[in-house]
């Protein structure tokens, strides 16, 4: 080998190595290795709940509510969640989105048709509830056709959201328990009022 | 007594960064801030760096043995004091003083070696033990901090140091008793070689200090196990020079190897496919290697053939540590306020697995409390969160999910803080790149001056 070529060889290898390294890297995915980005909050996203009843139901409204509500405000879910929790009273703003995107979630849920009948809420709404058990037993013996018919999901939902107390709820972020039981015990009161003007008219 | 010298200038230079490994428990135990750690590391650096010239002034070589031991006795006296420091201002000083002592017993050390073992021995024998050092001064620091204290760094030198003092003074010079005479003639410094070791200093200084610190701080390993990663480097480094001999090149050529290995090190080292720390091996063998290959070769340029022999190995030391001064300053504040960047990206990708979660709604809900409660508690850190998780009652079906789910947020960690650091290594890669660039422009100038020097001749 001439002494050009020669001399040539360290500096060619340390290249080779360079780019083998770098490349082998690169190729495992070094380049992407970076935190998940939040998806735009407008694009569709599949939300499921692992629980039934009204608090998976509860779940699915406020995932996808939060959703809507982000994309209104055009910020992230998770942006929107964590100015949330970390704040001590939300904006208007932050209400008028909050409140309109559960409206839209329930609105969605129920062109999907994935809401479930109203009859399947009805044991746990009676459960909690002060009613007294003439009319507990009375709205139990109606069958759950009957029920269904008489109460849409859609409407009691949409009665739930109207009542609920959006700004309380949002203030008291910091007790996330709150927030839970304040959504479903306004589920669970649309639900029993509507069954109550129901049962009482028949009555 | 070499070997005793030869140790002694190997403690001196892994000094420079001995100290990474144990910055964060000197955080906690002696209650500082981050700025006021990373000043136990720069004032040594940038002490060393201001007085290993002055040191090599004539009146005080011309006595090497009274200067070597004087040096060690102060540098071995500092280190006793350091691991001694009751709050990190004393700490600081006394790293001060360790620099100042440890300025003069590299100047001493290195005619003593070459006083006792001849000019090719001697030098090799300090540059040498100063590339060693200098490589394997963070897997010791991190091994001592890991096994017994932060403290235990340097305790562990005073016997190396104290037993070098008597040695110092019993080395015969050809000049015993005399003052060494001054040579005739004495050189201009080698400006090329010794910016270009400064500039591959501070870009080294991005994988010994970074990578430690992402290691330990960021992927939150022990700092036994940070230390055992990082060893490659120093193994790497030794490999260097059986392989320089095996493909033997120019100098020049060398050396743009050296940078080129550094530089492609770096970039790999910002790069990382996962946390896993096996991917960050071969990037820190390229940087190892980059290391033996430049280093001494630069060290050993910078002193060819030029008088005072000392002033010249104090210019290289100069150049090396603030060198290293210069890549800290730089790379600090890039790091810093990237890891602060990150903090948004990294709470909103938990915040995401958190929300879509496989969990029942009351198990999700006491995750998130208890994130949100430890991750206000650690803020401006890189958080535990099993602490989070520790604390958690779910029902047992969720138990797996959240196990996943603790994976997960730290796999968004680990991304977060990996990106945090991305830039700054490309920093350092772009300053090995700078050395190359030097190293290109010295051997440009060498051979226009030869060229010049033949037509004159002609």
């Amino acid at each position: 080998m001439s002494a050009g070529l020669r001399a040539g060889v360290l500096p060619g290898l340390a290249l080779a190595l360079v780019a083998g390294v770098v490349g082998a890297q690169v190729a495992a995915g070094g380049g992407d290795f970076a935190p998940l980005r939040p998806a735009d909050a407008c694009a569709d996203r599949a939300v499921t709940s692992q629980a039934d009843g009204i608090e998976g139901l509860t779940e699915q409204l406020v995932l996808r509510g939060i959703d809507d509500a982000a994309c209104t405000l055009d910020v992230s879910r998770e942006a929107l969640t964590l100015e949330l929790a970390q704040q001590e009273e939300p904006t208007d703003a932050q209400v008028d989105a909050v409140r309109d995107g559960l409206r839209a979630a329930v609105g969605e849920l129920a062109d999907e048709d994935a809401l479930p009948p109203s009859s399947s809420l009805v044991d746990e709404a009676l459960e909690g509830s002060d009613l007294n058990r003439f009319v507990k037993g009375a709205i139990r013996l109606v069958p759950d056709s009957v029920v269904d018919d008489a109460l849409p999901t859609e409407d009691v939902l949409t009665r739930a959201v109207d009542e609920l107390d959006v700004r309380a709820v949002l203030s008291d972020l910091d007790d996330a328990e709150a927030l839970n039981e304040a959504v479903q015990d306004a589920v669970t009161q649309a639900v029993r009022d509507e069954l109550t003007d129901r049962v009482r008219n028949l009555v | 007594m070499g070997l005793l010298l030869t140790v002694t200038v190997g403690l001196v230079l892994a000094d420079s960064a001995i100290v990474t490994l144990a910055l964060p428990e000197m955080l906690e135990q002696l209650d500082a801030s981050v700025t006021e750690v990373a000043w136990v590391l720069i004032s040594y650096n940038l002490v060393l760096g201001v007085l290993a010239v002055p040191a090599a002034l004539r009146p005080l070589r011309v006595r090497p043995r009274i200067l070597a031991a004087a040096g060690i006795a102060v540098f071995a006296g500092a280190s006793a004091w350091c691991a001694a420091a009751p709050t990190i201002e004393v700490l600081i000083a006394a790293r001060c003083l360790q620099a100042v002592g440890g300025a003069f017993a590299l100047v001493g050390a290195l005619e003593l070696l070459v006083a006792r073992s001849g000019e090719r021995r001697g030098v090799a024998a300090w540059v040498t033990a100063g590339v060693v050092g200098t490589a394997a001064g963070p897997v010791a620091g991190g091994l001592l901090t890991e096994a017994i204290s932060w403290q235990a760094i340097f305790i562990a030198q005073v016997p190396f140091a104290a037993l070098a003092v008597p040695a110092a003074l019993a080395v015969r010079t050809r000049h015993q008793g005399q003052a060494v005479p001054e040579p005739a003639v004495s050189h201009r410094p080698v400006i090329g070689h010794n910016v270009t070791l400064a500039l591959l200093s501070a870009a080294l200084t991005a994988a010994l200090f970074l990578l430690v610190l992402l290691l330990v701080e960021g992927w939150r390993h022990s700092p036994a196990t940070a230390a055992l990663t990082v060893s490659v480097i120093p193994v790497a480094a030794l490999a260097a020079q059986p392989l320089a001999r095996l493909l033997r090149t120019t100098p020049d050529l060398e050396l743009a190897a050296g940078c080129v290995l550094v530089a492609g090190g770096l970039v790999g080292l910002a790069l990382p496919p996962s946390a896993d720390l096996w991917w960050t091996v071969a990037p820190q063998a390229l940087v190892g290697l980059g290391l033996g290959l430049s280093v001494d070769e630069l060290t050993h340029r910078a002193m060819e053939d030029r008088l005072p022999r000392a002033r010249h190995a104090a210019w290289t030391i100069s150049a090396r540590h603030l060198g290293v001064v210069v890549g800290l300053a730089v790379l600090t504040p890039v790091f810093t306020a990237d890891l602060l960047d990150a903090e948004e990206p990294a709470t909103e990708a938990i915040a995401a697995l958190v929300l879509d979660a496989p969990l029942q709604p009351d198990d999700k809900i006491s995750v998130a409390r208890a994130l949100g409660s430890h991750l206000t508690d650690q803020r401006g850190q890189v958080p535990e969160l099993d602490g989070a998780f520790a604390e958690l009652d779910v029902r047992a079906e969720d138990e797996a999910a959240v196990a996943d789910l603790e994976r997960g947020l730290d796999d968004q960690l680990d991304r977060s803080v990996s990106l945090a650091f991305r830039d700054s290594y490309l920093v350092g890669a772009g300053l090995a790149a700078l050395a190359l660039l030097s190293v290109g422009l010295t051997a440009a100038a060498g051979a226009a001056r030869r060229s010049r020097a033949r037509r004159s001749l002609v």
